[in-house]
């Protein structure tokens, strides 16, 4: 067994000290091929009325941000959905596989963005990112690869599959 | 090749490389599988899960699990055991009341503990009061192992599985590990460098609440049934995510006095405060390779 440990005790002021912590795992394009290898895809996008909003609420639980959102119809059935949730700490960018039944094939995130300290409410400092998934090489503090600390919950995630799985009987279905 | 799926409550996030892509990309299937499998079988909140089943049904009579459930409810045992308590499976009971498990109608005596857990071969478990386990303080490291194994099943070369914290790696290469600041978690506290060895931090600045006026935490400690309030962070290297996983709410229960225990399983702790300074640094000296190094 080779082990290596060491400890590096920096002075305080010298610590590397991000504001943020980001990791871009996946393009859009990326994800599609993980979760749905082969396959071709046409995008299409869902205009929700607020019926439908207030339907998907209903039904999930879960507060609906917004009415527009970004789909993908697999060819040979099935649908690839890429979405967005916001938490206390963190703004995450993740991709959902649907089968051709709705149940759900897989999830991957594409986008991980960490921060403390009210960042993350910030409109704007979200705008900078959305969008930036399908070529952007945007990456922030790449020298920092692994964290290890306590567990940020996937809370967020969790209810995000639900309101989508909502928003599939809703809007999509049919 | 790196990617990241929310398993276990929590961002499972795996990085590896292979000779070809095709067994890189098979590998870390697997490696997602294994920790699905995990999730499955020990979640506290899936009704079908082994836990959820123990639950309502391992008293009186007993009942036959997945080998993987088995050996994590042993390897907990034997913790709670070396521990005198302090790290126990069995304190589900407080965690409920504190609103961090589901309530779930389970009956328990609140005189029952880990002692009151038996297991017998062919994959039995039986409580011999009732009790409520939970696995959440040592599945996650468990389910890293057995990432890890299925990486290299798959011809993998190296890589870093690493479940909301508690990590391990393999491979040829050392990697850097940074640890959360305790009081400002997305802040870089120390850097550690790790070989083919894992690593767990527990610390509670992402859970701690209010309840009744007090802070509560759900790291408790066995013995007192009081949960840790300290911010502070603890992190374990071991050879094994698991008993790192383990071996941290241990040493956040009884500091120094876990020397010994993580002498035994040849780990090595750091302890940092909440302005993020070390207070209390272990080494564990076994061979000379392993011998850790403090700059």
């Amino acid at each position: 067994m080779k082990t290596e440990f060491a400890f590096v005790a920096l002075p305080i002021s010298a610590l590397i000290a991000p504001s943020a912590f980001a990791v871009q795992y996946l393009t859009v394009d990326q994800a599609q091929r993980s979760i749905y290898p082969g396959k071709s895809f046409t995008a299409a996008s869902v205009k929700l009325t607020s019926v439908q909003r207030k339907a998907i609420q209903q039904a999930s639980g879960v507060r609906v941000l917004r009415d527009d959102q970004q789909v993908w119809r697999v060819s040979g059935g099935g649908w690839f959905i890429v979405d967005e949730v916001v938490g206390k700490h963190e703004f995450i960018t993740y991709a959902v596989g649907l089968n051709a039944d709705g149940s759900v094939r897989q999830i991957e995130i594409m986008d991980y963005r960490e921060t403390y300290g009210g960042q993350i409410r910030d409109q704007k400092w979200r705008a900078q990112f959305v969008g930036k998934n399908s070529r952007s090489t945007l990456k922030l503090d790449s020298d920092i690869k692994n964290i290890s600390g306590a567990t940020l919950s996937c809370r967020h995630i969790t209810d995000g599959v639900k309101r989508l799985l909502a928003f599939y009987e809703i809007a999509l279905k049919h | 090749m790196r990617r990241c799926r929310p398993l276990l409550g929590t961002f499972v996030e795996i990085a590896a490389q292979a000779r070809d892509e095709a067994k890189l990309v098979r590998g870390i299937e697997a490696a997602f599988d294994a920790v699905g499998q995990v999730h499955r079988l020990m979640s506290f909140h899936d009704p079908e899960s082994d836990v959820s089943r123990m639950n309502r049904d391992a008293f009186p009579r007993g009942i036959t699990v997945h080998p993987w459930t088995w050996q994590v409810m042993n390897a907990a045992k034997n913790f709670a055991r070396e521990s005198d308590g302090a790290f126990d499976l069995a304190v589900a009971p407080q965690l409920v009341a504190w609103n961090y498990l589901p309530r779930r109608g389970y009956g328990f005596n609140s005189a029952a503990s880990w002692r009151d857990i038996f297991l017998r071969k062919n994959c039995e478990v039986f409580f011999c009061r009732p009790v409520i386990v939970d696995l959440g303080g040592i599945a996650k490291g468990f389910a890293v192992d057995r990432a890890i194994e299925a990486l290299k099943d798959n011809g993998v070369v190296r890589g870093i599985v690493n479940a909301g914290g508690d990590l391990r790696t393999f491979g040829p290469a050392s990697q850097l590990i940074h640890v959360r600041h305790p009081t400002k978690p997305t802040r870089v506290a120390g850097v550690v460098r790790l070989r083919e060895r894992a690593m767990a931090t527990s610390g509670i600045y992402f859970e701690r609440r209010k309840h009744h006026g007090q802070y509560v935490s759900p790291l408790l400690d066995g013995r007192t049934g009081q949960s840790v309030r300290r911010l502070i962070s603890v992190s374990v290297a071991a050879a094994e995510c698991m008993a790192a996983d383990a071996l941290t709410k241990i040493v956040f229960a009884l500091r120094e006095e876990a020397a010994g225990l993580l002498a035994q399983y040849r780990a090595d702790a750091l302890l940092l405060e909440r302005d993020g300074a070390p207070s209390w640094t272990f080494h564990s000296s076994c061979d000379t390779r392993d011998q850790s190094r403090f700059d």
